[in-house]
């Protein structure tokens, strides 16, 4: 079964007297695993479709299904619990909070998931921190950071509670080559660890050469899905 | 809940300065609080003291027709016992009454001095000298001589009075006054004792004289014309009244007396628990203005923050997490600087409530038939000070859940967009 399934999905954003078709009817299926790359043009559709896929906006019509709940049926808070147990978010700009360390704003998402007692939150955090190569810098603040290091409290932040689904918008958008190179590859790392589903939205051909799937969108549309038996780095 | 309070906690140090700048409003509001209600609580408390060390006691009893012309220090309506036997042994009677601690005679009757230019108008007060000692606050204002002594030809009066006719203690004056019989006669008195009393009544127009004295100068034997009973404290008042009303009419004596509990005999105290429920109104206005800057501080967190709240929305936090968020950064702002005030304005009432602040010059066109103490001294009350923390901090929060409420209602796509 697929951990993700889309069907006829069309979002329309009504701007007053005009309606802007963002998405025109999306079928899709994402399995478990997966480490899919959605490229496109700016404005053919990608962050729509990762908002809906994120359970942070609803289709104006069609049916997402996701690890098998029908979304269109779900309410603010459902989505919201959805998002806080199986989902995971790397933004652009990372977003951390700037007056939390490293260490807090990876607790933090730990700490809405509300499941673990003090000792195994301390745990899960220093374990995620240290998989992403942050080790020893758990108590500095993001304006102490890189920019790479910075996203790298990011994925922790977004893997620290084992989503089913991980879900980047440029990540690399605001690093060097060098940097984004290093952050794909401790992502790659964790889709191939812990088995998580990664779905990028991306301009960059570096996010797009460690893909093994790459959906190409075009006015709303899925123009081309192709898939690859290896990545083009790690193979 | 901790977690969110700990980083509400922590974007207070944000932006130090417009924290500081909120935290240092609300203070000023919650300080003028303290303040402004210590002035109100010590003005109404010294009303309420005055009123019955000077006028009602708790508990009043005058004939009917002595109320109504109490101003004119009317002889013709005294008290003079149930059915005219003498006051001595209504008093007697009113004492055993339980409840009732003291009863006061007192024997008020318009007099007259004459300087070398005019004629100065006071009021002799005949008085029982050791009761009006033990229930009254002169002994203090008391700063020359003694107090009169039953069956002496003495008087004492106050500072002002006495630099209009120019004597001084130990002087003679004479007194000239009108008796019960409507006939002019003057006594010459010696002066024992000054008073130097905020109140101008005492200080301008009293005349104390014993008050065997009065009722022999004056022919009215065994008289008086009012009686003041002091309960226990003031919540036995309402218990006392009927008790006195009842002896009043079994003794034959229910239609010519007016028992008066002291809230009946005072303009000015009906006049301040309005004002008391008024200046409740002007607190509430005067936390709000300073709620302003907190509101306003925290519309511009909450716009700065705006992409923040979308992050914190898309990794699961609901509505009222983001509401809880802010309000509790609001409450801490409320809860620092209603501290800050509370204290700072403890402080300030405390050490004004030892000074005092003297009014005096705002109040010299006042009649002084009005029971108006020219010293103000703010009372720093624990209760006060708790109070205007607990309302700077409920006020500031709940001005704080308008902008929250906002904040939690962002849906987290248009939030990320910002």
């Amino acid at each position: 079964m697929a951990l993700l399934e889309l069907k006829g999905v069309k979002k329309i954003y009504d701007q007053g007297k005009i309606e802007v078709p963002a998405l025109r009817g999306i079928d899709l299926r994402v399995g478990q695993g997966e480490f899919t790359t959605i490229f496109g043009p700016s404005g053919s559709g990608k962050t729509t479709l990762l908002n809906l896929v994120g359970c942070l906006d609803k289709p104006t019509a069609g049916t997402i299904i996701f690890d098998g709940r029908k979304l269109d049926d779900l309410d603010k808070k459902e989505l919201a619990m959805i998002r806080r147990h199986s989902i995971g978010f790397i933004f652009q700009s990372y977003n951390l909070i700037p007056v939390l360390t490293a260490y807090e704003n990876v607790e933090f998402a730990l700490r809405l998931v509300n499941k673990y007692n003090p000792r195994e939150t301390r745990d899960r955090v220093l374990d995620i921190l240290s998989a992403v190569g942050l080790e020893g810098l758990a108590h500095r603040r993001p304006n102490e950071l890189s920019g790479g290091q910075k996203q790298r409290v990011a994925i922790a932040r977004a893997l620290v509670k084992e989503p089913k689904l991980v879900l980047a918008d440029e990540p690399s958008a605001n690093l060097d080559s060098k940097t984004s190179e290093e952050v794909l590859a401790v992502m790659a790392k964790m889709n191939k660890e812990l088995g998580t589903t990664f779905i990028f939205s991306t301009h960059d051909p570096l996010v797009m050469a460690y893909a093994r799937r790459l959906i190409e969108i075009r006015d709303g549309l899925i123009a081309k899905d192709q898939r690859r038996e290896q990545d083009a780095v790690l193979n | 809940m901790d977690f969110i309070a700990k980083i509400a906690f922590k974007n207070l140090f944000r932006s130090k300065l417009r924290t500081l700048v909120s935290i240092a409003a609300i203070a000023f509001g919650v300080m003028i609080i303290v303040f402004a209600r210590g002035i109100v609580l010590g003005m109404i408390e010294t009303i309420y003291d005055d009123h019955i060390q000077f006028n009602s006691g708790h508990i009043k009893i005058v004939t009917e027709e002595y109320q109504k012309r109490e101003r004119l220090l009317t002889l013709n309506y005294p008290v003079d016992g149930f059915t005219g036997e003498g006051v001595g042994g209504m008093m007697a009677e009113l004492e055993k009454i339980e409840g009732v601690e003291m009863v006061i005679p007192r024997l008020k009757f318009g007099a007259m001095v004459s300087t070398e230019d005019e004629l100065v108008a006071l009021s002799g007060w005949g008085v029982n000298p050791g009761l009006e000692l033990a229930f009254t606050d002169l002994e203090n204002d008391l700063v020359e001589g003694r107090m009169v002594r039953p069956g002496e030809r003495e008087v004492v009066m106050g500072t002002a009075l006495l630099e209009k006719i120019n004597r001084q203690v130990g002087d003679k004056v004479t007194i000239v006054y009108n008796t019960a019989f409507g006939s002019l006669k003057g006594s010459t008195f010696t002066i024992v004792g000054r008073i130097e009393s905020t109140l101008k009544l005492l200080n301008e127009t009293v005349v104390y004289l014993p008050l065997d004295q009065a009722q022999a100068l004056l022919e009215m034997e065994e008289q008086a014309t009012e009686l003041l009973l002091v309960t226990t404290n003031l919540k036995t008042v309402p218990r006392v009244l009927p008790a006195v009303r009842g002896l009043l009419a079994k003794a034959g004596a229910g239609d010519r007396y007016l028992v008066l509990s002291y809230r009946e005999t005072s303009d000015l105290i009906p006049l301040m628990d309005l004002s008391r429920i008024i200046f409740n109104y002007i607190y509430l206005l005067i936390v709000l203005l300073s709620c302003i800057v907190v509101f306003n501080t925290m519309v511009m967190i909450i716009r700065e923050r705006t992409k923040e709240i979308g992050m914190m929305t898309a990794l699961g936090m609901e509505g009222k997490d983001i509401l809880q968020l802010f309000a509790i950064e609001g409450a801490f702002m409320g809860v620092a600087g209603s501290l800050a005030g509370a204290v700072l304005g403890h402080l300030v009432t405390a050490y004004l409530g030892k000074v005092g602040f003297d009014y005096g010059q705002a109040l010299s066109s006042m009649d002084a038939e009005i029971l108006f103490d020219t010293m103000i001294y703010p009372v720093a009350s624990a209760g006060n000070t708790i109070f205007a923390f607990v309302f700077g901090v409920i006020v500031v929060t709940l001005a704080c859940l308008i902008p929250a409420r906002r904040a939690a209602r962002l849906e987290p796509t248009m939030a990320m967009r910002e």
